[in-house]
């Protein structure tokens, strides 16, 4: 009986250590002010074609990897919490994206987000919301969606616009979306 | 014996076990021919005496002897090696869980791939970052035209630029 309740203490202990990576994981992002929840919309168009989430840990490191090449590059990194995207191939059935765009911004003014920029035009639309905490940038929300894609992404902490070209020159990464 | 202090009874315990000096026994003696109390007192102690020293020993048998005897040694014997006796098998279940909980106290250091890749998924973020900026500067320019369309987007730039130059500040 005794060594049956030690064999079962053990055997939490040991699950319990296993899940804390995932949890801790998950939290990293979720429990930040600059976060946003854009649901999900896997049931109209499939699986998200780009997800990527970045978390504190992983951009101190891309950071320190950058300092040496780009002391502004670090600089910009280092003031990053997180780093979302999730990117769903529409193929010109945008109406589900653009509802779901209209829940994210509800959402968004409910919770204290400003709208900074806003594009409505019937193949596009663009959406550019910041999260403010007195002078500080907690987190700023793009969304975008034309006749390919709905693009949703989700900077945590300071990004200055302005320097993202520099940026993109530094991490060394020729990009073409398709502009 | 109420009448008498514990410093006749510890006489009397001694008087019995024959550990009474001779002075100390003919002064009891003495003591008990004028004290019928006293007297009756060694009596009857010695009476139990007697009746305790008259009760049989009963000896074990030999061969319950013999078996209990032989307990530690069979104990011994199924016990295994020490190995496997139950406090090392705990302790040595423990050595692996405390590594394993070493090993997520520490910081999660990526590899130098994972650090490749999550650079790359920044420039894609960024790019998609740089996407949403054009579009929003082309919307804005078919709507009020080239050199507005500059101004607005600069000053959104901008904007967003001092909020950020703020910080620094209140950093430093």
């Amino acid at each position: 009986m005794k060594r049956s309740m030690m064999s079962k203490i053990m055997v939490g202990l040991f699950c319990a250590l296993l899940s804390l990576p995932a949890i801790a994981q998950e939290d990293e992002l979720k429990d930040l002010p600059g976060y946003v929840d854009f649901g999900d919309l896997s049931s109209m168009y499939g699986e998200p074609k780009i997800i990527i989430n970045l978390g504190g840990t992983m951009l101190n490191f891309v950071g320190m990897m950058s300092s040496s090449e780009s002391p502004e590059t670090a600089d910009l990194i280092s003031k990053l919490k997180g780093v979302r995207v999730m990117i769903y191939a529409i193929e010109e059935k945008a109406e589900a994206a653009k509802s779901q765009f209209s829940e994210v911004k509800s959402k968004l003014k409910s919770s204290g987000w400003e709208p900074i920029v806003q594009v409505n035009e019937d193949d596009e639309q663009v959406l550019i919301y910041i999260k403010m905490a007195g002078d500080n940038m907690e987190g700023m929300t793009v969304m975008v969606v034309d006749e390919e894609e709905a693009v949703f992404v989700n900077v945590i902490g300071q990004l200055n616009p302005a320097e993202l070209g520099k940026v993109m020159e530094a991490l060394d990464m020729d990009m073409d979306l398709d502009i | 014996m109420n009448k008498y202090d514990e410093n006749w009874e510890q006489q009397i315990n001694a008087l019995l076990d024959g550990e009474l000096g001779k002075a100390d026994a003919d002064d009891l003696k003495t003591a008990a021919t004028d004290d019928r109390d006293l007297a009756r007192a060694i009596v009857e102690a010695y009476q139990l005496q007697q009746v305790m020293d008259d009760i049989p020993v009963e000896r074990a048998p030999a061969s319950l002897g013999k078996r209990l005897r032989a307990i530690p040694r069979e104990q011994r014997r199924t016990a295994g090696p020490w190995l496997f006796q139950p406090r090392w098998v705990t302790a040595l279940a423990v050595v692996p869980l405390a590594i394993i909980a070493l090993n997520l106290m520490q910081p999660d250091t990526p590899s130098e791939g994972e650090i490749a890749k999550a650079r790359q998924e920044l420039a894609i973020a960024f790019a998609y970052l740089d996407k949403a900026g054009a579009m929003t500067g082309r919307g804005i320019e078919s709507t009020v035209g080239d050199t507005m369309s500059d101004a607005i987007t600069g000053s959104v730039n901008r904007a967003i630029k001092l909020q950020n130059e703020t910080y620094k500040e209140k950093e430093v």
